[in-house]
């Protein structure tokens, strides 16, 4: 952690009995001071910075045409600007404008500009939904009741001691950082939804303690697109999927990956595992069953970005 | 309002807040809202659930944000923290920006009883007149993409 002292902005107004500090003789003193202040917040500092400063610093990092092609590997070049939307310390307009200024062919930046309308679409949302974000807002196409979905989070999820090394690692860097790509939040949420069966919101929740970007808006509707209550069918994945999107990195450490992968399997083999038989969608004679998502699903929907919008992957 | 004092929220920690803007060296406050970090707020928890505390990782981040802006910084119940800061400031309304979160609609609610209070809109990513079908994104997205893009000429 830097050593360097951290001053407020100067105040042109008397300071009051009862204010929070402005002045730390460094980032550590910081955080002893909100130890202090805020002893119910559990873990540490985040190894990522608040403020405007670091927020144009990545601003200016941001290269469209790059974040189009590469973003959805978890080393690609995503943006990583979202804590920042998220708390306004850049406005949605101004990351809108720094794109065009660098923008010469529209081609090259329209997926990023599409990330951008995510981020606004959820916010949209939430105004019109309030706080029925919380609720379903469409049945589950799982087949399996909402009463079947455990209500806590498992323990050894809790705890990131699953024995998966990419779920362990997501778990671990979730709770260091505070910031997952937005693949793994995916794959973190299906594998907590689908595979261990647990309500969404019990996910959710534990997302918004952690995550500085957490809003329920994009949040909770990523949570709600992955369970089925927000789409027309649960993502889920394979390992074939999160090998190649996370270059084999958690595949080549973890104990399970000879034997004992729950994600070791065909989309079909999974589905028939994960999921129970859904009732025709229409009465009436058809017979048509809704057809789920996967991550080699078809192209009707967009991709994954910094905005925790999840989506299926070819 | 001759003398107001400024209400910064979460949603708007940046330069662009537009009651900064607008009223440049007016006190300002922000209160680290103790229901809401106590996951007792729909903010940051399930109203069906139990409460669970927000990390020290986000109060930091709010933190350091409010580090670079001239703002005064207090903790507990927000509309009573900032009543308070009016009152010490003599001041004769409240200016805050408008946020998505209906918390902030309702916190105005709360410090409209005791001072008049003007919410100052943020500039948004895209305007779009009259009604948009949220159903999916794609409905909203057809709907908001050129208006976007208007806004862009390859000449820039």
């Amino acid at each position: 952690m830097a050593s360097e002292p951290l001053a407020g902005a100067p105040l042109p107004w008397p300071e009051q009995p009862g204010d929070l500090p402005r002045r730390f003789a460094s980032r550590a003193a910081l955080e002893q001071q909100l130890r202090a202040l805020f002893p119910e917040a559990p873990g540490a500092l985040s190894p990522i910075r608040g403020g405007r400063r670091q927020a144009e610093q990545l601003l200016g990092r941001v290269q469209p045409e790059r974040y189009a092609k590469a973003r959805n590997f978890l080393n690609g070049p995503v943006t990583r600007l979202s804590p920042y939307i998220r708390h306004g310390a850049l406005t949605l307009a101004e990351v809108r404008d720094a794109v065009f200024a660098r923008t010469r062919s529209r081609q090259g930046s329209e997926k990023l500009i599409n990330e951008l309308g995510w981020r606004d679409y959820w916010q949209r949302l939430w105004q019109q939904l309030g706080d029925g974000i919380w609720r379903d807002q469409e049945e589950l196409k799982t087949g399996h009741q909402p009463g079947a979905y455990a209500r806590e989070l498992p323990a050894d999820v809790a705890e990131g001691r699953t024995g998966l090394a990419c779920m362990d690692g997501f778990i671990a860097e979730l709770h260091e950082t505070g910031w997952l790509h937005n693949h793994a939040r995916m794959w973190l949420a299906a594998y907590l939804v689908h595979w261990r069966r647990v309500r969404w919101q019990a996910g959710a929740q534990w997302f918004l303690r952690h995550l500085l970007d957490g809003d329920p808006a994009s949040n909770n509707l990523s949570w709600q697109w992955v369970a089925s209550s927000f789409s027309h069918k649960p993502y889920f994945f394979n390992r074939g999927n999160l090998e190649r999107y996370s270059n084999g990195t958690f595949c080549r450490s973890c104990p399970l990956s000879e034997q004992g992968c729950p994600f070791d399997a065909s989309y079909e083999q999974l589905e028939a595992e994960l999921f129970a038989p859904m009732p025709a969608i229409r009465s009436g004679g058809s017979d048509r069953q809704p057809r789920r998502q996967t991550s080699r699903g078809s192209a009707t929907t967009a991709n994954p970005s910094a905005f925790s919008r999840p989506t299926r992957r070819r | 309002m001759q003398q107001p004092i400024l209400w910064i929220h979460g949603e708007a920690l940046g330069p662009a807040n537009p009651a900064l803007r607008a009223h440049p060296g007016r006190p300002a406050v922000f209160v680290f809202d103790a229901e809401l970090l106590a996951g007792r707020s729909p903010t940051t928890g399930d109203p069906a659930s139990g409460a669970e505390s927000v990390s020290l990782k986000r109060i930091g981040f709010l933190y350091e944000c409010l580090l670079e802006l001239p703002v005064s910084l207090r903790k507990g119940d927000v509309a009573a923290e900032v009543l308070a800061f009016a009152r010490a400031h003599g001041a004769d309304g409240i200016v805050t920006s408008a946020g998505t979160d209906p918390r902030v609609e309702a916190i105005c609610a709360q410090l409209e009883r005791e001072l008049p209070v003007e919410v100052l809109p943020v500039e948004p990513f895209v305007t779009l007149q009259d009604h948009v079908d949220l159903g999916r994104f794609s409905r909203y997205w057809r709907r908001a993409e050129r208006e976007v893009w208007a806004g862009w000429s390859p000449e820039q």
